[in-house]
C-alpha cells in the first residue's frame, strides 16, 4: 500500500468512526448535541486509539447512558411534587384513554372526551380537564352499575372486532376502579388547579401512546388469564416503572417515583375490587408494582447526597 | 488523628470524581487532558470513558465544585477547559484529609504487627 493509499484508508476509517460516534451522540438532547457535540466528536477521536473503526463497548454505553442522563436531567422542569403529579395524572388519563379506546364504536363520545382529558392535562389546562373527567367518571361507573347514563348506550359495552377480544367494559369488576380512577384524577387535578402556577404544557404527543395501550388488554384488569398482551402490559408498567427507579437514581430527583403513584393507587383499587378472585399471578403482578413504586421512591433520597458531587 | 477530622463527615465523593478534581489542580484541562491525567494519577486504574467524562463535569460545574476557565478551537473543533473553583479545592483537600486519616488506621498497625494483628 503507497503512502496515499494509507493515509486514504486512515481518512476513510476516521469518517466512519466520527459518523458512528455522531449516531451514539444521539443518545443526547438536540440542544445539547448542538452546544457541545462537536467537542465530544474531538475528545472521542482523541481517546480512541489508531486504526479503529467501531467504537468500543464501554464507550458505547457510557454515551447512551450519558444521553439517557442528560434527557431526564433535561426533563426535570419547576419543583418535583406538582412536576410529578402532573406527569402521573398524564399516564392515568392515557391509560383511561387506552382503556376505553377499543370501544370507541359503542361510545365515540366518550372516548372523543378522553382524548380531550389527555390534551387538555397534556397542555396544562387542568381546569378544563377537571369538568371533563367528571363527567366520563359518572359515565363509566354508571357502565361498571349496568346503568346508561345522558345517552342511551347499551350495556354491557363490548369491544369493537378490531380489538380481537371479548371482555366487556369493567365486565371484570364493578365501579370501585372506574370510581378511583376518575378520582385520583380529579384529586389530582384540583392540587394543580389551585396552585398559582399553572403546570407546565408537556408534549402533546402522549395521545399517541393510546393505541399501544389498548393492545395491551388494559380492559382485562387482572393478568390472571396470561394472555400475551396482558403479559406485554406488565412489561409496559415494569420498564416503565424501571425507568423510574433508574432515573430517580440518577439525578437524585423524586419526581418520577411522584408520577408512579397515580396508576399504583388505580391498581391497588383493581387489587381491592378483584380481592375475592385474585391469583398468584395477580398477586405477584401487584407486588411487582409495589416493589418498584417503593423502590423509586427510596432511591433518590439515598442518592441524593451522593449526587451533590 | 488529623486536628479536626471526624467532626463532621464530609460528603464522600466517587472515586473517579476525586481524580477529575485531583487532575485540575495543577491548572485548567480540557476533556481529552482531564482523562490523560486521571489515567496517571490513578496509575492506570481509571480510564475515563468520554460519556462519563463530561456527565461528571456537567455535574461538578453544576455543583459549583469546577468552572469553565475559556474556550478553544482547536483543528476546527471547540474545547472547553475546565478549572477548579475555591468550593471545589476545599471539597477535594477534605477529601484526601479524610482518606488520610482512614489510612492511618489501618497503616500505623500494620507497621506496628503486635498491637492489632496478632
Amino acid at each position: 500500500m503507497t503512502e496515499t493509499e494509507a493515509v486514504g484508508t486512515g481518512s476513510t476509517r476516521s469518517g466512519a468512526l466520527e459518523r458512528r460516534y455522531r449516531l451514539l451522540l444521539r443518545a443526547y438532547p438536540r440542544d445539547y448535541r448542538e452546544r457541545f457535540g462537536d467537542e465530544f466528536i474531538g475528545t472521542l477521536l482523541e481517546t480512541t486509539p489508531p486504526g479503529r473503526a467501531l467504537p468500543g463497548m464501554t464507550e458505547s454505553a457510557a454515551l447512551v447512558r450519558g444521553g439517557l442522563r442528560t434527557r431526564i436531567a433535561g426533563a426535570a422542569h419547576g419543583p418535583p411534587w406538582p412536576d410529578g403529579l402532573h406527569l402521573g395524572l398524564l399516564i392515568v388519563s392515557l391509560a383511561d384513554l387506552g382503556l376505553l379506546l377499543p370501544y370507541a364504536g359503542s361510545i365515540p363520545l366518550w372516548v372523543c372526551l378522553s382524548a380531550g382529558v389527555v390534551l387538555a392535562v397534556a397542555h396544562g389546562r387542568v381546569r378544563l380537564a377537571i369538568p371533563l373527567v367528571l363527567l366520563i367518571g359518572s359515565k363509566t361507573t354508571a357502565i361498571a352499575l349496568g346503568r346508561p347514563w345522558l345517552d342511551q348506550t347499551l350495556v354491557p359495552v363490548f369491544p369493537d372486532s378490531f380489538w380481537g377480544n371479548e371482555t366487556a367494559l369493567y365486565g371484570m369488576g364493578g365501579p370501585i376502579t372506574p370510581v378511583i380512577t376518575h378520582g385520583v384524577l380529579l384529586l389530582g387535578l384540583l392540587v394543580l388547579a389551585v396552585r398559582p402556577r399553572p403546570p407546565r404544557r408537556r408534549f402533546p404527543g402522549w395521545w399517541a401512546l393510546a393505541p399501544l395501550v389498548a393492545c395491551t388488554d388494559p380492559a382485562w384488569l387482572t393478568v390472571a388469564a396470561g394472555s400475551p398482551r396482558s403479559l406485554a402490559r406488565v412489561g409496559l408498567e415494569a420498564a416503565l416503572l424501571l425507568l423510574a427507579v433508574w432515573a430517580g437514581a440518577a439525578t437524585g430527583d423524586p419526581r418520577w417515583a411522584v408520577a408512579a403513584v397515580p396508576y399504583v393507587l388505580v391498581q391497588i383499587a383493581v387489587l381491592v375490587e378483584n380481592f375475592d378472585s385474585v391469583g398468584r399471578q395477580d398477586v405477584a403482578h401487584w407486588a411487582l408494582l409495589g416493589f418498584l413504586a417503593v423502590t423509586a421512591t427510596a432511591v433518590p433520597y439515598r442518592s441524593r447526597a451522593a449526587l451533590r458531587l | 488523628m488529623v486536628p479536626g477530622m471526624a467532626r463532621r463527615s464530609p460528603p464522600s465523593i466517587s472515586e473517579p470524581t476525586y481524580f477529575i478534581l485531583a487532575a485540575l489542580l495543577d491548572g485548567p484541562l480540557h476533556g481529552h487532558g482531564i482523562i490523560k491525567c486521571t489515567l496517571r494519577l490513578s496509575e492506570n486504574r481509571i480510564k475515563l470513558p468520554v460519556g462519563t467524562l463530561y456527565g461528571a463535569l456537567d455535574r461538578l460545574t453544576a455543583n459549583g465544585l469546577i468552572e469553565v476557565d475559556r474556550e478553544e478551537t482547536v483543528d476546527g473543533r471547540p474545547r472547553r477547559y475546565f478549572r477548579l473553583t475555591d468550593e471545589g479545592r476545599h471539597v477535594l483537600s477534605e477529601e484526601a484529609l479524610r482518606m488520610r486519616q482512614a489510612a492511618s488506621v489501618v497503616m500505623s498497625r500494620i507497621a506496628d504487627p503486635g498491637s492489632a494483628f496478632s
